[in-house]
Formats: C-alpha cells, sequence, structure tokens
C-alpha cells in the first residue's frame, strides 16, 4: 500500500544566523494538505525570515525543507515556484504602470515567435476569477484599482501559476472586516480545493476564524503547534509574548476643554489621481481627549495630515489652531505655534538616517536661540545637553548614545526618538499617525501609555490609525474616514469593531452629527 | 577592550577609510594608465608614468622647479574651487556637473569686466562669482520649481554658456587671432595682485593671492557645512529632502541658494585663474573646458571632505601638467585625462567597497564578542 | 530646404538612435548620463573600422563591418557603467560622468597612438575615412540619401515592438518599475540590467557612427559628439521613455540641430543677422524649456538610478 503523505510542505529544524543574532532558532513547520494553517508571532519574532527560506532567498546553516516527504533544496525564488509556492507579501509586488494582466502572467508569459500572447492568459484570468470570486478588470492598470483589488491580482498571480501553497503574508492589514471575512472564505474554498495555505498574521480573532491549526514563534524560537479548536486567544497571546499582556489600555474619562484644531472643508487634491484624496472634511479636536480617525489604508488619511502639516497645500477650508488660522501658514511656523507630528513614516519624513541621533533630536529645534548662536552656528554642547536629557528621560537606547547613527538603531529605540522630540516640544496638538507601525507588544504599550499620558496633560491628540484594535482601546472619539470624506462620528464604547468596518468600507454612511 | 578591537576601531576610522580609498583609487588610475602605455609602446611607459607623476620636477633647475610649481598650484586653486562647487551641491543632494559651464560663465564675466568695462581685479572677481551664481541658480530654482533634473539642465547651460561667453569674448578678442586680448596690456588694473608671492615663485608674475583665497575657500566651507545652522539645514535636505520639508527647512529656496553657492564658487574660480593673465580665452572652443569636469573628480577623490579636496585639487592637476612632460614622439599629453577619468570611475566603487568593509568589520566584532561571552560563561 | 531636410533627418538620426539605447537602458533602471562617451567610443570603432578595410571589399560587407564594430564597441565600453552600476552599486551619474570623460580621452589616445606608430610626425587625433563613408550614400539628385535613416527608424520601429509586444520587454520595464517584484516572479534582475545597459552601448555607439558619418570625411577626436548624448537625453525625456514619442521628438530636435548648419540658405533667417552661435545654442536652449514642461508629470521608470541589491528587500 502506498503511504498518503500527510505534509504539503515540511521544514524542519531550521536555523539561520545573522551576524549578532539568531534568526530562527531551530523552527519546524508542518504544513498539512488542505489545511489552513497560521504563523503566528510579533515583529521581529522570525517569521519573515522563515518565509525568506522557504523561498530561497537565504540558505538556513541548518535543517531540511521537505516537499511532499521528498527533501527539496530551494536556491531562489524560482525553485519555489517551480514546487507550487505562491505568495502573497504584505507589500505587494505589483508593477503599479502595468495592467492587471501583465501582472499576473509576469516571469510565465507564454509566447509565440517571441511576442507576446495575452489572449489565451486573459481567458484563463477570467476563469479563476469566476471560479474563486476575485473580481478585478484585467486590463485596468494596477495603479488604478483598490488595494482589495491588487491583492485579488495577488492572488490571481499565485492560482494562474497552479500553485498548490499559498501563503498570505499579513493580508489582512490593508483590509476592511468585511473584506477580510471575504478573504477567509475565499481562503476557506481554496483549502476545500486541496490547497495548503500558509497564514502569517498577528490578530488572533482572525486566527480563530480561518485556521485549522497555528504554529507559534518568539524571538526567533519554536514555541508550539496547537489546533485552533483546542485554543483560546489568551493562550494564543501568552504564547505570542510570552506573558499575559494586558490589551486595553488603561485610561480615565476624558475631559475635553477648549478646541484646539478646527477644520473646516478641507479638501486636498490627490497627487495620483483627478479627484480629490480629501473632501470637504470638517472636524474638531479639543484639548484633553484623543481623536481618532479610523480606516481602510489609503482613504485620504495621509493627505489629510499633509494638509494639517503644511506638507500639502489645500485646495479648499481652513484650518484654526488654538484661534489662529494656519491655512497658509508655513510648516516651520506651525511647528513653533504647538503643532507636533509624529509622521506615518519615520524613515521618510521623521528621520534623516544619517544624522547622529543628537542631530535628530533637535531638528525641528535646531535653529533657536539655545542651539544656534546669533552667528549663525551651531552650539553643539548644548545640542548634545539636550539630546543627552531626552534620551535618557524618554529611553531612546543606541549603540553610542547622543553620535550613533540613526541608520544603525532598532525601529522601536526610532519611533522613541521621534516621539521623544515630539512630545517634549510640549505641543498643544499632537497628530500621531501610525504610531506603531512595525513595533513588537512592549513598544506599542509604551506609546499608547505616553499618548494618553499627554492627553491628560491637557493636550489636543489627532490618532490616525489602521489598526482597529488601537482605535477601539486608545481614542475618546472615533472618526471614520471612507474616500476622502468622514463617514461617521462615534464613541468607542457605543459602537463594535464590526459596525465601524461596514462605513470603513462605505457600506453604511451617516451625516456627522453637527457640533454644537 | 582588547587590542583587537582597537584594530577594528582603527580600520572603522572613516577618514582613514577614505585615505585609503582615495589612494587605492589613484593606484588603479595609474596603473590602468600605466598599461594604456605599456600596450601603446612598452619601451618607454615607465619614463612616460614617472614623466606624469614628475610633472615640474622634470626641470634640473630649482628656479623652473619653483616657476612650473607656481603654474601647477595656479591651476590647481581653480581646480580647487570647482571641485568645492560640486562638493558643496553634493552635500545637499545635488550634482552640479554644471561647474564647467558656470566655471565659463565666471571667465566671461571675469575678461568682459577686466577687457572691455577696465574695471578694477575686485570688481571682476564679484562679476565673475556673481555671474556664475546666476547661472547655478537657474538650475536651482528649475530643479525647486518645475522638477527639473539638474544633471540635464546643467549640462544644457554648459553648452549654452559656452556658446553666450564666446559671443561675448569675441567682442574683446585680438584682431588677428581667436584669443581675447592679454590683460597685462589692456588693463593692469585687473589682473589680481601678488603681494610678493611671485617672488617666492621664481618670479612666476601669475601666482597671485588667488592660490591662498582658494584654500581659504575651502577651509570657509568646512566650516559652512560643518558647524553652522545652514550647513545643518544643507545637510539634512542632501540626506533626506522629505524630512527636511517635514520640519520647516525651506527646501525650495535652500537648493536655489545651494546650487547659486556652487555656481559662485565655480565662477570665482574662473576668476582667480583668467585675472592672473595665465591664459586668453579661445573664443572658438567647441568644447567646455575641462576644470568643471575635472573639479567632479578632485571632489569625489577628495572624499567629499573640503579639506579633502584641497589635496585631491592638486593632485589631478600634477598629472594633468604632468602629462605635457611625457615623450611626444610616442605618447600624447591626453593620458593624463585618461588617467583622471579612470580616478573618478574608481571613486564610484569605492562606496561600495567601504560598505563591504564595514560589514565585514560588523561580522568580526560580533564574532569576537561571541567568544568572549562563551569564553566568560 | 532639401538641405535642411537631409541635414534634419540624419540628425534626427542619430537623436533617436541613442534617445532609444538610452530608453533601453532606463527602462530597465539604469541612468545612462554616459551615452556621450558611448558614442564618441562608438564612432571611433566604426571609424578605424572604416579606415582599415581595404577598399576593394564590398559595399554590403563594408557596411556590415563598420556597423558592428561600431556596436561592439559601444557594447564594450558600456560595461564600465554595467559593471559599476549593476555589480558596484555605483552612483549612476558619477559613473556616467566618468565614462562622458573617459569616452574622448581614450579615443584620442587611442587615435593618436595609432596615428604616431604609422608616422611619427603624425600627432593629430583624426580619423579619414573618406572611401569607406561612400557606401553609406546614396545620391538621389541633389539629396543625399544615407542608409542610416532607414536603419534609425526601423530602430525605432523595433524598439517599440520589443518594448511593448515581447517577454524581454515586459520584464525589463518590470525591472525599471519594481525590481523587487520581478525578482519575486523568478525573473533575474542584474541579468536585464545588464541587457538594457548593453542595448544602450550598442544603440550609442551606433549613433556615435552616424554622427561622424553625417558631416565631412574625417573626424577629429578631440572634438567628442557636441553634446549629441546629452542632447539625446533631453530626446529621451521629451519623449517620455516612449519609442514613438521619441521619434517625434528626435525630429523636432534634429530640425534645430540642422538650422545651424543650413540657416543662411533661407533668406529670412539670413536676414535676421543673427551670428551662427545662436543657431548652434538653439537645440539646448529649447531642451531647457522643453524639460520645464514636462519635468512635473515626468513618467521614467520608478526604480531608475536605485542601485539592486538582493540582499535589501
Amino acid at each position: 500500500m502506498q503511504r498518503v503523505e500527510q505534509y504539503a510542505i515540511e521544514m524542519l529544524n531550521i536555523t539561520k544566523r545573522f551576524p549578532g543574532i539568531i534568526a530562527n532558532d531551530h523552527i519546524t513547520l508542518q504544513l498539512k494538505k488542505g489545511e489552513i494553517h497560521a504563523l503566528l508571532g510579533e515583529n521581529g519574532a522570525g517569521k519573515s525570515t522563515l518565509m525568506s527560506v522557504l523561498f530561497g532567498l537565504y540558505q538556513p546553516e541548518e535543517g531540511e525543507i521537505r516537499k511532499d516527504g521528498q527533501q527539496v533544496q530551494i536556491n531562489n525564488p524560482n525553485d519555489a515556484n517551480d514546487l507550487g509556492i505562491g505568495m502573497v507579501h504584505q507589500h505587494f509586488k505589483l508593477v503599479e504602470c502595468f495592467s492587471v494582466l501583465d501582472n499576473i502572467i509576469l516571469g510565465v508569459e507564454t509566447t509565440k515567435g517571441g511576442f507576446l500572447k495575452k489572449d489565451e492568459a486573459r481567458k484563463k484570468v477570467a476563469a479563476l476569477s469566476e471560479k474563486y470570486g476575485l473580481l478585478v478588470d484585467p486590463d485596468a492598470l494596477v495603479e488604478d484599482i483598490t488595494v482589495g483589488m491588487q491583492q485579488r491580482t495577488e492572488i490571481l498571480k499565485m492560482l494562474y501559476r497552479n500553485n498548490q501553497i499559498l501563503i498570505f503574508d499579513e493580508p489582512t492589514a490593508v483590509l476592511t472586516p468585511q473584506e477580510t471575512k471575504e478573504l477567509i472564505s475565499i481562503m476557506k474554498n481554496l483549502a476545500a480545493e486541496g490547497k495548503s495555505i500558509l497564514f502569517i498574521t498577528h490578530k488572533l480573532a482572525e486566527i480563530m476564524q480561518a485556521a485549522d491549526r497555528c504554529s507559534v514563534l518568539r524571538k526567533g524560537k519554536y514555541i508550539e503547534t496547537v489546533d485552533i479548536k483546542d485554543s483560546t486567544p489568551g493562550k494564543l497571546s501568552a504564547m505570542m509574548v510570552g506573558r499575559d499582556v494586558n490589551f486595553t489600555v488603561d485610561k480615565k474619562r476624558c475631559r475635553p476643554q477648549a478646541v484646539v484644531l478646527d477644520v473646516k472643508g478641507m479638501t486636498v487634491a490627490s497627487k495620483r489621481r483627478k479627484d480629490n484624496a480629501v473632501n470637504n472634511v470638517s472636524f474638531q479636536v479639543r484639548r484633553g481627549e484623543i481623536v481618532c480617525i479610523a480606516g481602510i489604508d489609503g482613504n485620504g488619511q495621509t493627505e489629510l495630515v499633509y494638509g494639517l502639516s503644511g506638507l500639502e497645500p489645500l485646495k479648499e477650508g481652513t484650518i484654526t489652531m488654538n484661534g489662529a488660522d494656519i491655512t497658509h501658514m508655513p510648516i516651520r511656523k506651525r511647528l513653533i505655534s504647538g503643532m507636533s507630528h509624529i509622521p506615518e513614516d519615520r524613515h521618510k519624513h521623521g528621520l534623516v538616517l544619517d544624522y547622529s541621533l543628537e542631530d535628530n533630536i533637535v531638528l525641528q529645534r535646531y535653529f533657536e536661540p539655545q542651539f544656534t548662536n546669533k552667528m549663525g552656528f551651531l552650539r553643539r554642547k548644548e545640542i548634545r545637553k539636550y539630546a543627552n536629557r531626552l534620551i535618557e528621560q524618554y529611553d531612546v537606547r543606541s549603540g553610542q548614545g547622543a553620535v550613533t547613527k540613526t541608520r544603525s538603531m532598532s525601529g522601536g529605540n526610532q519611533q522613541k526618538a521621534v516621539i521623544a522630540r515630539e512630545i517634549d516640544k510640549n505641543p498643544k496638538l499632537l497628530i500621531a499617525v501610525q504610531p506603531t507601525r512595525g513595533l513588537d507588544v512592549g513598544a506599542i504599550e509604551y506609546i499608547h501609555k505616553q499618548l494618553v499620558a499627554e492627553r491628560d496633560a491637557g493636550k489636543g491628540i489627532l490618532l490616525v490609525s489602521l489598526e482597529l484594535d488601537e482605535v477601539m482601546d486608545v481614542s475618546d472619539r472615533i472618526l471614520v474616514m471612507y474616500e476622502g470624506e468622514i463617514v461617521g462620528e462615534f464613541e468607542p464604547d457605543k459602537v463594535t469593531a464590526e459596525e465601524l468596518g461596514l462605513y470603513m468600507s462605505g457600506s453604511k454612511r451617516k451625516e456627522k452629527g453637527v457640533d454644537e | 577592550m582588547n587590542k583587537g578591537s582597537k584594530k577594528v576601531n582603527f580600520l572603522r576610522n572613516s577618514g582613514f577609510q577614505t585615505v585609503t580609498a582615495s589612494l587605492i583609487c589613484i593606484v588603479l588610475g595609474l596603473l590602468v594608465g600605466y598599461v594604456v602605455l605599456l600596450i601603446i609602446n612598452p619601451k618607454g611607459a615607465a619614463e612616460a608614468i614617472a614623466a606624469i607623476l614628475k610633472n615640474y620636477l622634470y626641470y634640473p633647475s630649482p628656479t623652473a622647479v619653483m616657476k612650473y610649481l607656481g603654474t601647477t598650484l595656479v591651476k590647481a586653486s581653480a581646480l580647487l574651487m570647482c571641485s568645492l562647487s560640486v562638493l558643496f551641491a553634493y552635500k545637499a543632494g545635488l550634482f552640479n556637473i554644471g561647474a564647467a559651464g558656470q566655471y565659463v560663465v565666471g571667465a566671461g564675466a571675469a575678461l568682459y569686466f577686466g577687457l572691455k568695462l577696465h574695471m578694477p581685479w575686485y570688481v571682476c572677481i564679484v562679476a565673475a562669482a556673481a555671474a556664475a551664481a546666476v547661472t547655478g541658480g537657474i538650475s536651482g530654482a528649475l530643479k525647486a520649481y518645475f522638477n527639473v533634473n539638474e544633471v540635464i539642465s546643467c549640462i544644457m547651460l554648459n553648452w549654452i554658456s559656452l556658446y553666450c561667453v564666446n559671443m561675448l569674448l569675441t567682442r574683446a578678442k585680438e584682431q588677428s587671432a581667436p584669443y581675447t586680448r592679454p590683460l597685462s596690456s589692456v588693463n593692469k588694473g585687473a589682473l589680481i595682485p601678488t603681494f610678493g608671492l611671485d617672488k617666492i615663485f621664481a618670479n612666476n608674475g601669475f601666482v597671485t593671492i588667488g592660490v591662498p583665497l582658494a584654500i581659504m575657500t575651502a577651509f570657509a566651507v568646512w566650516v559652512v557645512l560643518e558647524k553652522t545652522k545652514f550647513g545643518f539645514e544643507l545637510k539634512a535636505t542632501g540626506m533626506n529632502k522629505h524630512a527636511a520639508q517635514y520640519c520647516g527647512m525651506r527646501y525650495r529656496r535652500n537648493i536655489i541658494l545651494t546650487m547659486m553657492t556652487a555656481g559662485s564658487l565655480a565662477g570665482l574660480g574662473a576668476g582667480i585663474f583668467y585675472l592672473s593673465g595665465i591664459e586668453q580665452w579661445m573664443v572658438q572652443q567647441t568644447s567646455v573646458p575641462a576644470m568643471g569636469f575635472n573639479g567632479i573628480a578632485a571632489a569625489f577623490l577628495g572624499g567629499l571632505n573640503p579639506i579633502g579636496t584641497v589635496f585631491s585639487s592638486y593632485f589631478i592637476q600634477h598629472i594633468t601638467s604632468g602629462g605635457s612632460y611625457v615623450d611626444k614622439t610616442i605618447y600624447c599629453a591626453q593620458i593624463s585625462d585618461l588617467i583622471s577619468a579612470f580616478i573618478i570611475y574608481c571613486c564610484g566603487l569605492v562606496l561600495f567597497f567601504k560598505i563591504r568593509l564595514n560589514r565585514w568589520l560588523d561580522d568580526k566584532e560580533r564574532h569576537a564578542a561571541k567568544t568572549q561571552k562563551g569564553g566568560g560563561a | 530646404m532639401l538641405l535642411l531636410i537631409q541635414y534634419t533627418l540624419i540628425f534626427a538620426s542619430v537623436l533617436a538612435i541613442v534617445a532609444i539605447g538610452g530608453c533601453f537602458s532606463e527602462h530597465g533602471g539604469v541612468i545612462n548620463i554616459g551615452l556621450e562617451g558611448i558614442m564618441v567610443i562608438g564612432a571611433l570603432g566604426g571609424a578605424l573600422m572604416m579606415k582599415f578595410l581595404p577598399g576593394t571589399m564590398a559595399a554590403t560587407a563594408v557596411m556590415i563591418s563598420v556597423i558592428l564594430a561600431s556596436l561592439l564597441a559601444g557594447i564594450v565600453f558600456s560595461m564600465f557603467l554595467g559593471v559599476a552600476a549593476i555589480n558596484f552599486n555605483a552612483d549612476q551619474t558619477l559613473v556616467g560622468t566618468a565614462i562622458n570623460l573617459l569616452g574622448p580621452a581614450a579615443a584620442v589616445v587611442i587615435v593618436r597612438a595609432i596615428n604616431t606608430a604609422q608616422n611619427p610626425d603624425n600627432v593629430s587625433s583624426t580619423v579619414a575615412y573618406g572611401h569607406a563613408k561612400k557606401v553609406f550614400i546614396v545620391n538621389i539628385g541633389k539629396f543625399e540619401f544615407n542608409w542610416f535613416m532607414p536603419l534609425a527608424f526601423l530602430v525605432l520601429v523595433c524598439a517599440y515592438i520589443v518594448l511593448y509586444k515581447t517577454k524581454f520587454g515586459l520584464r525589463l520595464c518590470a525591472c525599471g518599475e519594481h525590481p523587487q517584484a520581478a525578482d519575486s516572479v523568478g525573473i533575474n534582475v542584474y541579468r536585464m540590467r545588464y541587457a538594457g545597459v548593453i542595448i544602450s552601448g550598442a544603440l550609442g555607439g551606433l549613433g556615435g557612427l552616424i554622427y561622424i558619418t553625417a558631416g565631412v570625411s574625417e573626424w577629429k577626436f578631440e572634438n567628442g559628439v557636441a553634446g549629441f548624448g546629452f542632447l539625446a537625453l533631453a530626446v529621451m525625456i521629451f519623449g517620455q521613455w516612449k519609442p514613438i514619442n521619441i521619434g517625434l521628438t528626435a525630429l523636432l530636435f534634429g530640425m534645430f540641430r540642422a538650422l545651424s548648419n543650413v540657416y543662411t540658405g533661407f533668406d529670412t533667417l539670413a536676414a535676421l543677422k543673427l551670428p551662427s552661435t545662436v543657431y548652434n545654442m538653439l537645440p539646448y536652449i529649447i531642451s531647457l524649456i522643453v524639460l520645464v514642461f514636462v519635468s512635473k508629470k515626468s513618467r521614467a521608470p520608478k526604480a531608475e538610478g536605485i542601485p539592486y541589491d538582493k540582499g535589501q528587500r
């Protein structure tokens, strides 16, 4: 009798070292045929290294990979592709100025006499998208379609290649709860067809809904593989973090005071499309409250913040901060008059990575008389003193202290440096955009505490977040943004995540309660 | 700290790395030059490369040596100004390939003010710097307001500048030759004073206060970049323009100011060169003088450090001048151009080697740390 | 008028071919500022071939071998850019600039070495190729037809087909737009980028050859190619990296360039009494103005100029 191999792919005792750290320490991951297997772990737990090993981007020092029980050697992504392994990356690997179809066939083009033959491909794609309910226009350019459609394109890419092992890397980060539900049902369909699915995530609720089994990694080490039906979110999270975590943020009820930010009819033009990225948005932020802008990525939050901070001009509308009209104020003046801004992308906006830590700490204040003398020369001693104070106070860790090149610091400490700089300015209004992105649980807790502390100190805080958990936990008031407009306003304890999701996806909207 | 890590730290010193890298580039450049000479004619290759390296030391009499050292210094000081121009812009993230054109404009303005308007030397120098600053400013403004790549606009401006200056200086040329009239006969007041420097260099009247002025400028550029608010903003803009914008630095103004400063540096270089009377402008030139392009070589060879460029400019000029001492019956002077071009090419690879070296050092350090820890446990 | 058309066509051929070369390199993700230097070396390859070919060879054979020589010279020289930009992650602008200096310097050194070796008194940097040049030219009445004109058209058509209709083109563009995406579907980014640079080297070399055969029957290599490589870059940008637009732009720029050769033949222009220098400047001024208008909405390949490092994904 022929032995039926239970596992589609097995990674056994994989060890991968990088200079100074062991990214994967004897990790074992066994994916059964037709199952949805979750891979759970914090940022830096070693998930992406493990996947890179699976795709042949890294060669492990120890361990082996088996496909259907046979040991295989994977030297590059092509080998992985030949073995039928496909992946939807967290940051989509799509060529934006290509059509959906071109992106799907890229790398596996069918040709005749050297010329591309797209007709067959088009038929095949149409059949696949119908079969799995993955609706997307094959001739649309990727840059013109929504993030959800881009994800479908990525899934079609795998199906077109007839991959049997499908890996989803944090697929729900960019989706509404409803879209997430759809994705999960698509995943279940695919699994029912016999495809094996590896689902990388740190969202426990989704694992409970979708997965059959779950493997947990922590700090490069393999912890355990459990059956979902025998497990609870609490158990999983304890395994992931290594201790019990308190997910909710302790905070007192807010006591809103005077209005610190008043936005009326704000409209910001879109850079990529013809229409407006932010369309006629009005809202207020008061001192002593955390107002949260929730929404799916790409619904105008970035442009809204650019408009507020002065990085983009407004097409229409006014912004008033502390009673002063700042609509046309240059960025520097806004910063001086009490605005702080923790930017969405700390590498793009927040830091000059090749500057030292101290230079980054004074990046917005170097021109003040305490740091620059009347002749225009920098007062290096004062800068050092100030930087050292902040480094200590906010516990920013780095190799060589104030003179460390910021590039060499860890993401969490880079973010702490930004936060220290922005909070220490003693702002009246703090705009924080995804302040916890890419950080581990400890850092997230720390940042949430800081935000609440600032609120209690009487500052107005505008938080832009894509994480619904964060929205529900931290905010005092929630504004949902959809396609450049504010489609609803809620109090966190009077709304569920599901309901917010309906607004975030545009399936529901209500006219904002007219304030005052 | 044990001995091993001290050695590693020494290797890690960025100044040490830069100097070593530059020396390697020079050796590679000379090696390629030597191989080319060997291919052309193996017999005289060694002598030829020696002649290039010797430059003025070729002369047996110390007076002649001093005299031609002076000439090399005059040319090197112009080159230094051009390389400072390139460096200054590069620190702000701009590639000023237009130093060549700004140099041309500076020369045009200096000579026109001297020959046609009969102005004294200091006015001519200011005119040179100002005109070149405007030329640089155009590239800067086009970049700031229209997002025109500064490399392309600079290249176009190089040609436009050349043709314009040719046209302008045709009005101040000799009757029968395509050269501008010599300043010494038309307007002595436009010649930069020597303050006795010529005496040191065997009465080489071309050695003016322009030479020390150039070196002082290098120092000034260093101070501005490292010690001032303006330098802080400029470098931040160069390293990450988004961050610079985010924290309220005036990005557009800085780009224009940078290019204007860079332009004025190149123009100043042309001023101190042509107002020494060492050369006349040829009004039918069909190619932009190499000075500005060699400035790119000097800037990178000097490790993008203003003080480093003082040495690298001298070196590049030294071998360029040395090119004229090779045996002309076998070789040609352009072999020096070939060598300096190859040196720039090598400079492009330097960064890669530095990164590799640092990675290698990282590995070593970690390895050392691990064994130490292991030993202690 | 006929003369204007003739010059326009020949200059446009040079610009179009070189700009297409640049376009291939940039679609692969490598900025090729060194086209000017590559043109000089390509011209040198062709010129030397013309000089040394026996006069008795058949016209087609001469044509083919001369073209091959310039293609090959261009390719070999472009490898300097390729190696530095692709394997060594070098600053592409810096390396391109080095190539622009290296090209003319190397050409002069080589030509002088050859000249001096033949005759110790000959220290010029001129190559004469009068007899061989004739094979490229057919006189139709007063019109001097040059075989390179249809060749340029052919290159344009091929470039269009290759870029938009073939697997190679699709993959090349992917490498210039999003190399990580290309890599993730198993495309060898390094190889594709080399392919782009090689094509640009070949076409740059060919453009250099056309440039020197367009005019007189000998070439002084000290003069280089008078900024044509840079004009071609402007043509490429104005043509928004698309072959058809590049062809049209090349015609426009070619006409302005041709004006400086033939403006005396037009009464209205001659009556303006502008110095010839003004006409020499014209193409550069025009391209500067043109850049002002097209640069804001530039559709340059997104990843161009950024070294691709497999380790950093």
